[in-house]
């Protein structure tokens, strides 16, 4: 590998999340437009993270959120009454 | 709504608990009860364990509410005390110590197959089925990264918390967070292209 393409490939996450300066961006930008490998590398990169947040939703069963609910309620109540009493 | 306008909801609410509200208290929870128990759910793999960790978070944040300072989000408090709930519950089940990611073992080699096969999402129902298959990928992919990689991976992609927001959550470096960060992207890269290509997740 290129020194210039080993030295993107360390800050690919950094300009993804627009962390570097814009100067910096361009030249990464320029690189990418002659270097086919590093393109797909940043193609790569970006659909793995699309890809993770599309997957990540999760749904809390109702049964463990009555039991949270509970649980709250019966230490905030043991709680208050010991602080009153 | 924005994060002024979630704030100054979070602060009436704590205000309420606080005068002795516990309508106030399900309200907290309902806000944030599906975001901690999902995080907990993609650090620990397990329902049961996902559970306990929202019970310890909410349990040490109704707890702790007399410290909370008006400046901090609670959303950031709540996944800094899920975090530590993530930790703990790693610690008392003795698992596997943390290993080091690498950069050189996903630098592309001159000549080698540099080409990565990621799928893409589908909002289509009628790839359901499809769908399932990719999220045990992703999911199995998430859950092989190393503990410290994952929190961090967790924290920054899956919530959407900042470089310096995670790493005031964690309280490590913003340079590490950036670190662990690009690397276990670079590792979910992998895991997730191979096992698609494979047809499965090892």
């Amino acid at each position: 590998m290129r020194e210039e393409c080993k030295k993107d490939f360390e800050r690919l996450s950094e300009y993804l999340d627009g962390e570097l300066d814009e100067a910096v961006c361009r030249e990464i930008e320029a690189h990418f437009r002659q270097c086919p490998e590093c393109r797909e590398c940043v193609e790569a990169m970006k659909k793995t993270i699309r890809l993770c947040k599309a997957a990540a939703s999760e749904q809390i069963p109702n049964d463990a959120k009555e039991r949270l609910r509970t649980m709250l309620r019966e230490c905030i109540n043991c709680t208050r009454g010991q602080q009153s009493g | 709504m924005n994060k002024r306008a979630t704030d100054a909801v979070d602060h009436r609410l704590i205000s309420e608990f606080k005068a002795g509200s516990m309508e106030a208290m399900e309200k907290i929870v309902e806000r944030y009860e599906d975001r901690i128990f999902s995080f907990g759910l993609k650090m620990c793999g397990h329902l049961q364990d996902a559970e306990d960790i929202a019970q310890e978070t909410f349990l040490n944040a109704f707890k702790y509410l007399k410290d909370f300072r008006e400046e901090t989000q609670l959303k950031n408090w709540l996944f800094k005390l899920a975090a530590t709930a993530c930790i703990r519950k790693r610690r008392k089940k003795k698992s596997e110590p943390d290993y080091e990611i690498s950069l050189d073992a996903f630098i592309p080699q001159n000549g080698g197959d540099a080409a990565y096969d990621i799928p893409d999402w589908s909002d289509d129902p009628a790839d359901y089925m499809l769908r399932g298959e990719l999220k045990k990928i992703i999911d199995g992919a998430i859950h092989s990264l190393s503990h410290k990689y994952r929190l961090v991976f967790n924290l920054r992609d899956m919530e959407g918390f900042s470089t310096q927001e995670t790493a005031d959550i964690l309280g490590i470096s913003t340079q590490s967070v950036k670190t662990r960060l690009h690397r276990a992207r670079l590792f979910l890269r992998e895991k997730i292209a191979t096992a698609y290509k494979e047809g499965g997740i090892s």
